[in-house]
């Protein structure tokens, strides 16, 4: 479903992504660890096409990317109705309600009747828990409420692949089980997941396999509780005794 | 001689200023109660005389040859004046529409530049015996038959300085008048079909209409006096100018000036015998009549704001949105527009659009207006929708993008809905700024607010009526903008 291969990405004269490969098949959960600043949230990002990187390529769900070039965003409309995206801050559509933004993309990029579209949003915004809440606009929704309103919004693309950067950073903890919960029953349905995370418990209910980056490398990958319980790389080692 | 820019533009901005200056002074400077204006002059050895050098040949102007000294058939005049009084003449600066209200605040003793003895002035100075007769000159179009004389000129736009003589004719023959500030550009109007006639002096006529092509001198169709403008409260200053000028005319040396620049004919013999200058017609009073000319001139300001701002609203938006998303070339251009336009003054561009392009576009005044305003405040507009584009957090168009947005798609539906709300407040204020500053296109021949009140304020002898209720009409339309400015920007706040 995935391949990124020696994927490099320099910014400002400094290597955020130094030569990474992942492979990732249909349905895995891949959970992307490590120290701020090690090139995590980077690496979602060239997943998506949101960051040009400069050498190697990702081949996801189909589509090709090249280092190098920076497609046209047209280009890369059918790449991103496969692949969603949770932003660590949400980035809910401020003059929108939380109906509206799930419907935003069904209608205007999918084509979908406005009816239609308002029974998909009412489906997913359900299965969040955030029924109750349809007509409230992001600024009166708290942080877990928005996080959770942000993640029915990718899914309601059904999305062969979910990118999620901290899906449940802004979560109280009695939601973070709910939508963990939510999210291996769309695994086990076949959706492919990688997300960046710092929550090790989430790593160890959710994900099928760890991958840690450090200083722009792939240092160590493996299940989770391999990685988490034996690491080898004194890198991580470091890593996770502080985490 | 060519006159390429308006020598009296300066009225049009300065107009409120000069209520409140004028109406003031008017109440409080009655200067030197009781004491005798000609001992003042006598007494400084001076005798001030105000005068607009920008009025150009023959009047009072620069020597070409030796910048900084003027010369002019005025200039003789004054310094033979003063050699009657024993004094100097010292001439002062001052722009032409604003001559009579300075030298009703003080600024200088007499006035004397091509000012045409009319009704209405004559009604607020005290006019001394002429020292020159002019002719009004009718110029039409060659080969259009129907301008033959005054009466034929019922219903047709003609052309003129506002507040002239000529303008005072014209209204009384039932002509539309069309108000001029240039000497050059009524001429240049009518040649290109933007009006049917000209009526101006003779000196103006034969300098600045007789080259241009395709045009016929119709006939003189009147006369009119240039005489010394003093203030009432100065009598005895007036009587010796007065005086000063019999001997001059007496002794021959009046004529020999008019005739060292040409200016001396058959006309001039009047100047023997005419020694008043004729009573001045009754004070007139802010009518109703006058009340609904401001009501049109409001109407005239609010069309060409809403329409421009229309323009400028529109354009702006595209303005914006090329700058940020277009192709490095055109992002470059629209760079390029706003500087452009941002960093020239409005009142070059409307003359540029109107005058200087009239051969290329055939605009007419308000279109040009609308034109001229709607371009220039798109510049401002692209640069408030660009600010407020920048403040629609990153994030809002990689969102949109990564649920397969284009560009264009995320801008519509995302970016510009919420970029707007935070922009309105500002458009809105520069819809008020675009409400008072409409009152430049007057140079284009539009009659809008503060054209109005400059009329009328020379028609009723006061700046003080017509000022207040200018005031009052640009205000009962820019209020309740700023209310609604204030109520968007609290619910901006809220939200």
């Amino acid at each position: 479903m995935i391949e990124v291969q020696s994927l490099t990405k320099n910014f400002g004269g400094r290597a955020i992504l130094r030569g990474v490969s992942l492979r990732v098949s249909p349905g895995e959960a891949v959970a992307l660890i490590g120290p701020s600043g090690g090139g995590k949230s980077t690496l979602l990002r060239c997943l998506n096409g949101l960051e040009s990187f400069d050498a190697g390529q990702v081949r996801i769900a189909d589509h090709q990317l090249h280092g190098g070039v920076t497609p046209a965003p047209r280009a890369l409309r059918p790449l991103r109705q496969q692949v969603g995206m949770v932003f660590q801050q949400f980035h809910l559509f401020g003059h929108r309600t939380a109906r509206d933004n799930v419907t935003e993309a069904l209608i205007h990029v999918r084509g979908e009747e406005t009816s239609r579209a308002n029974a998909r949003a009412l489906e997913v915004l359900t299965r969040v828990g955030l029924a109750h809440r349809l007509d409230a606009y992001p600024h009166e929704l708290s942080g877990g409420e928005q996080q959770r309103v942000a993640l029915a919004r990718a899914l309601a693309m059904e999305p062969r692949v979910l990118l999620m950067d901290e899906p449940t950073s802004a979560l109280d903890p009695e939601r973070v089980s709910d939508v963990v919960e939510l999210l291996r029953g769309l695994r086990d349905g076949g959706l492919t997941l990688v997300m960046v995370t710092h929550e090790m418990k989430v790593v160890r209910k959710l994900a099928t396999r760890t991958v840690v980056l450090h200083g722009g490398e792939l240092i160590e990958q493996g299940a989770p509780e391999e990685v988490l319980e034996r690491p080898r790389d004194p890198r991580t080692r470091a890593f996770l005794a502080l985490a | 001689m060519c006159v390429p820019l308006p020598c009296h533009t300066g009225v049009v901005t300065r107009g409120l200023t000069l209520v409140l200056l004028g109406g003031l002074l008017q109440l409080g400077c009655a200067r030197e109660e009781g004491g005798s204006a000609l001992e003042a002059v006598r007494r400084a050895g001076v005798l001030r005389w105000g005068v607009d050098i920008q009025g150009g040949e023959p009047y009072a102007f620069e020597d070409p040859e030796q910048p900084g000294k003027l010369i002019g058939f005025e200039v003789e005049i004054a310094d033979a004046i003063a050699r009657e009084l024993g004094v100097r003449a010292e001439p002062v600066q001052n722009d032409w529409s604003n001559l009579i209200p300075s030298l009703e605040r003080g600024t200088f003793d007499i006035a004397l530049n091509g000012l045409e003895v009319t009704p209405s002035r004559a009604g607020r100075v005290r006019f001394s015996r002429p020292y020159y007769v002019f002719a009004l000159v009718l110029t039409a179009r060659e080969g259009d038959a129907r301008v033959v004389d005054l009466a034929s000129l019922k219903g047709h736009r003609v052309g003129t300085l506002a507040n002239s003589l000529a303008w005072e004719t014209l209204l009384q023959v039932g002509a539309e008048a069309v108000p001029y500030e240039g000497v050059r550009e009524p001429y240049l109007d009518l040649a290109a079909g933007r009006t049917d006639a000209v009526l101006m002096d003779d000196m103006i006529a034969s300098r600045y209409g007789a080259d241009v092509p395709g045009l016929r001198t119709v006939g003189e169709v009147g006369e009119g006096r240039y005489a010394i403008a003093v203030r009432p409260a100065d009598n005895d200053l007036a009587v010796a100018v007065d005086d000063a000028l019999g001997k001059l005319l007496q002794s021959g040396e009046l004529r020999k000036i008019l005739a060292r620049w040409k200016l001396d004919n058959a006309r001039q013999e009047k100047l023997s015998h005419d020694v008043d200058t004729g009573a001045p017609s009754s004070q007139r009073a802010l009518s109703g009549g006058h009340v609904l000319l401001f009501l049109q001139a409001a109407g005239m300001t609010l069309l060409v704001s809403t329409a421009a701002m229309l323009l400028a609203s529109l354009l702006g938006l595209v303005l914006a949105i090329l700058r940020r998303h277009g192709p490095g070339a055109v992002s470059a251009l629209c760079v390029i527009y706003v500087e452009l336009f941002r960093g020239t003054p409005l009142l070059l561009q409307l003359y540029v659009l109107y005058y200087g392009l009239a051969g290329v576009l055939d605009l007419g005044p308000v279109t040009a207006s609308v034109l001229g305003l709607g371009l220039n405040y798109a510049a401002y507009e692209a640069e408030v929708y660009r600010a407020a584009m920048t403040s629609v957090p990153r994030g809002q168009m990689e969102a949109a993008l990564s649920l397969g947005m284009t560009t264009p798609l995320a801008l519509r539906r995302i970016i510009l809905p919420q970029a707007l709300r935070t922009a309105l407040p500002g458009v809105t204020n520069d819809f008020i700024a675009l409400l008072k500053d409409s009152s430049l296109v007057s140079v284009l021949t539009v009659v809008e607010l503060t054209k109005r009140m400059t009329i009328t304020a020379v028609d009723v002898r006061s700046w003080f009526l017509p000022g207040l209720l200018c005031a009052a009409m640009y205000l009962a339309m820019s209020l309740p903008l700023s209310r609604w400015a204030r109520h968007l920007e609290s619910r901006l706040v809220r939200a």
